[in-house]
């Protein structure tokens, strides 16, 4: 199961210049909470800015990943 | 059992327009509700805190919906995010279009867009 340090590289990698906070809010290893803020969600909408972050984690969410809770923002 | 003669099956033919029950059914109710929520468990008994937290906001807001449990056949939730492009349950639909899940949903309700997204 990812670790909330995983989550984070992997999502800031993957959208350019993005800064993330990852949390596993239950302590169980599979439910977490993520900020995200990117200047690449400019005029995107919050669905749009979602699905940028959940897409690069795929068939994961929902599974070894059970939530990824987010909240996204421009910087 | 093998495939009759001349089916489909029987000659590998790819079938793009292969009927899908559960994919029709989902897209026939969201478009029938206004409001349709796909969630896990019922808006009595939600059965995880994501959903519950959804129905939540609905309910403070007196808002009418139509609620689908999409545990009972995995399918459903598999056809849905296919549909809607988002991995996770709850997902909540308004004309026609998905709103967002329970982030999305309560951070809406928190700034009032929510209310005047089901006027």
């Amino acid at each position: 199961m990812p670790s909330p340090e995983d989550i984070r590289q992997r999502i800031e990698s993957s959208i350019p210049g993005a800064r993330a906070e990852v949390e596993d809010y239950t302590g169980g290893g599979d439910h977490f909470r993520a900020t995200v803020t990117a200047a690449a969600f400019a005029g995107r909408s919050r669905i749009e800015q979602h699905r940028l972050v959940y897409d690069i984690f795929g068939a994961e969410i929902g599974g070894p990943i059970h939530a990824l809770s987010l909240k996204t923002q421009t910087p | 059992m093998s495939a009759p003669p001349n089916s489909p099956a029987a000659t590998g033919a790819a079938i793009s327009s292969e009927p899908n029950p559960v994919r029709e059914a989902i897209a026939k109710a969201i478009a029938e509700h206004r409001v349709i929520l796909f969630m896990k468990g019922t808006p009595e008994a939600p059965a995880c805190g994501f959903s519950a937290r959804t129905v939540a906001a609905l309910k403070a807001l007196d808002a009418p919906f139509a609620a689908v449990d999409v545990l009972p056949d995995p399918r459903i939730r598999q056809e849905l995010s296919a549909i809607s492009s988002w991995p996770t349950i709850p997902q909540l639909f308004v004309d026609g279009e998905l709103l967002g899940g329970c982030d999305i949903v309560t951070e809406m309700y928190e700034s009032g867009e929510l209310a005047a997204a089901l006027r």
